[in-house]
């Protein structure tokens, strides 16, 4: 097993909690650091990567869609902790459009198995019977329900945020340790780029309100 | 056995403490050294305590150096046996003592770089393990003193 003393001992903490600072190191010097690793861990990385491009895209894809994702990925990927990362990811994603759909009181996505299978069987159930792995789910239903997106967000992000940090204590100085950075970086940078586009939409609003008609001049 | 195999066994129990210790710190210092190298990238100050705290693991050596002068004597059949022994244990011990500590350093450079404050602290379980290094430096060279003498030429 390759350590990586220089690169991990390189990287910044990220705040904790996710919500609690900025982005300690940008994704263009984040990249550079990542120079340092041997080429087949830069593969690795760069599938994870490029996983992490695709999640962020809208959820309006159709259940095909993110079935066939799921297979192309798991043909790809060979690190263990890569497949955990892809997959619990997928996971989630299949119980909010779950929950989702229950509310537009459509059925049952066709999501991934095992647990689209699980989700079918007790559909009926408020949770899908799944709470009790899955502590979540009640109030992000409940959020969503509520339309507070900002706030369901937010369970999602926590979720994945201590999922991440409780598997990133059994590795130090390890590829492990710098994938499971990655994931909490791109948490951390999802979260406050998100506080970005608030605070420009904010900014603009104060703009508008200080300028009037003048704000939409040239 | 032979004389030729029993001055090999005692010679490389005399010389087995300090390469097994070189081992230690070579594997020691350099975990140290890449993570002191790193967090050097991620702070703007504090180089050099880093780059201090990255050569403790160096002391295996010395130690190494020290009992074996302590066991160099000429060998002889009754003594090959425990200077055999004495050696490559004690010289086993230096050597994971070397490279863990290493590793302590390692975690207490990264440790320290995001929280300058627990610089004394984060060092303490490399100081630890330095500790069980000195139990078995002092120890070898307690026993050293007990094997038995060369008999003298007539």
């Amino acid at each position: 097993m390759t350590s990586y003393y220089t690169l991990v001992a390189s990287l910044p903490p990220l705040p904790q909690p996710f919500d609690s600072g900025p982005l300690p190191i940008t994704r263009s010097t984040l990249r550079s650091r990542l120079d340092l690793l041997d080429d087949d861990d830069r593969m690795v990385v760069d599938q994870i990567s490029r996983f992490f491009v695709w999640d962020r895209q809208p959820l309006d894809r159709t259940d095909e869609e993110v079935w066939q994702t799921h297979q192309r990925l798991m043909e790809q990927i060979d690190n263990p902790l890569v497949r955990q990362v892809v997959n619990h990811r997928f996971d989630m994603r299949t119980i909010v459009a779950a929950i989702r759909r229950k509310r537009d009181q459509e059925g049952p996505p066709i999501g991934v198995p095992p647990l689209a299978g699980m989700i079918r069987r007790n559909w009926d159930a408020p949770d899908f019977n799944l709470s009790t792995r899955y502590r979540w789910i009640g109030p992000f239903a409940e959020a969503a329900a509520a339309g507070k997106v900002v706030q369901a967000q937010h369970i999602l992000f926590t979720d994945l945020w201590n999922t991440w940090t409780r598997i990133a204590q059994q590795y130090h100085f390890t590829f492990e340790s710098i994938l499971l950075y990655l994931a909490r970086w791109e948490i951390v940078e999802r979260w406050t780029s998100r506080d970005a586009d608030a605070g420009r939409e904010r900014f603009n609003d104060l703009i508008r309100e200080t300028l009037g008609e003048y704000a939409e001049l040239d | 056995m032979s004389e030729p195999f029993w001055n090999m066994m005692g010679m490389l129990g005399i010389y087995a403490p300090l390469a097994l210790g070189a081992i230690g710190s070579i594997m020691g210092c350099s975990a140290a050294g890449q993570a002191a190298c790193g967090a050097m990238l991620d702070v703007e100050s504090g180089y050099g305590r880093l780059v201090g705290l990255s050569a403790l693991p160096s002391s295996q050596t010395i130690y190494g150096i020290v009992v074996m002068l302590s066991l160099n004597r000429t060998i002889a059949i009754d003594s090959a046996p425990g200077l055999f022994a004495i050696g490559v244990l004690c010289g086993a011990a230096l050597l994971f003592s070397g490279w863990y500590q290493g590793l302590c350093c390692a975690s207490a450079i990264h440790a320290t770089k995001s929280k300058p404050e627990v610089f004394g602290l984060s060092a303490a379980p490399a100081a630890i393990v330095e500790g069980f290094a000195v139990f078995a430096f002092i120890f070898a060279l307690i026993l050293a003193g007990s094997l038995p003498a060369a008999p003298v030429a007539s």
